[in-house]
């Protein structure tokens, strides 16, 4: 994809075994946004054209695009035979010729940074929040939070308290974003472990289905939360995640 | 009285923004939060908030699932 202005907008970030998570920079620039937009097919056009502000409109033509060209690379396919089917919680997964293609991938994005994660095989889920002091924390703490969240939460003050809100929510994110739940998920049903609250990689398991065992590593840091999950056991993020 | 669809406008013009600036409001009925761009933190928020205002129970999904901010108030009148 051009990169114009000769720098590069996008580039990989992480990997974790045979997972990437590449970084999409989503700072407005009409350039970029032009040449996304060619990547695009018609059916994402009538979506994109849907959105009602620049912002949204923006994110979704970058990522989207960046997506397209790293699936197309990893798959050997033009960017005309790559289409996108959706799972019934909404997830996207790629189709090439009406058969759901040989990779596992999720994209995520917030304000001006995007992050999308892809690998041959392995369901995975990546959230990334940009910090946003202003927003009503309170609000969804009581929401989406499990009692000793809450009591880990009320302990801090400041950006300490901000810093572990956003990294909470990205951990639980990924999750239902890597199950393909989604929102159907109820976040404040399962609470992130002690141990990942605290460190930067650990493995979790929801209530409903303790036999299935999924890897969280948290890649965020002072721009940004973000959290990639992995099925555990699967080809997908190898033996160092 | 106010219409849901009122109390929905006002919700929205209160609570939720893009991009660090208000949602402009009256918003078409006919579109959805997804077209207004609103992040995934702030659905669920905005879930929230619409069931203390209406005591109704209503998931984040479904927020996004109604294809229409019509369809979510005939959605809340149906289940309040």
């Amino acid at each position: 994809m051009p990169a114009p202005g000769g720098l590069p907008w996008w580039g990989m970030m992480r990997e974790i075994g045979a997972i990437r998570v590449a970084h999409v920079d989503l700072t407005p620039h009409a350039g970029r946004e032009a040449s996304a937009l060619l990547w695009l097919d018609e059916s994402e056009q009538v979506q994109w054209r849907r959105f009602l502000y620049p912002g949204p409109r923006r994110r979704f033509a970058l990522c989207r695009a960046v997506l397209r060209s790293l699936l197309c690379r990893q798959l050997g396919c033009a960017n005309t035979q790559l289409n996108f089917g959706y799972g019934c919680h909404g997830k996207p997964f790629a189709v090439i010729g009406n058969h759901p293609a040989p990779i596992s991938f999720n994209v995520s994005h917030s304000d001006r940074r995007g992050l999308i994660a892809y690998a041959p095989q392995g369901k995975l889920g990546v959230d990334v929040e940009e910090y946003d002091l202003r927003r009503d924390m309170e609000l969804l703490i009581g929401t989406v939070f499990g009692p000793s969240e809450r009591a880990d939460l009320a302990q801090l003050h400041g950006h300490h308290k901000v810093r572990l809100f956003y990294k909470l929510w990205t951990i639980k994110e990924a999750l239902i974003k890597a199950t393909g739940a989604g929102f159907s998920c109820d976040v404040a049903k399962f609470e992130v472990p002690p141990a990942l609250r605290q460190g930067t990689t650990g493995t979790f398991t929801f209530p409903q289905h303790p036999t299935k065992e999924w890897r969280v590593e948290y890649l965020g840091n002072e721009a940004f939360a973000g959290s990639i999950a992995y099925e555990a056991g699967s080809d997908a993020g190898g033996n160092d995640g | 009285m106010p219409s849901t669809a009122d109390r929905l406008q006002n919700l929205i013009a209160e609570n939720l923004e893009v991009d660090g600036k208000p949602v402009s409001t009256p918003v078409d009925m006919n579109s959805s939060l997804t077209a207004i761009g609103v992040a995934s933190m702030d659905v669920v928020a905005f879930a929230r908030l619409i069931q203390q205002e209406f005591s109704v129970q209503l998931a984040p999904e479904q927020c996004t699932e109604l294809a229409t901010l019509t369809q979510l108030a005939e959605f809340i009148d149906a289940n309040s």
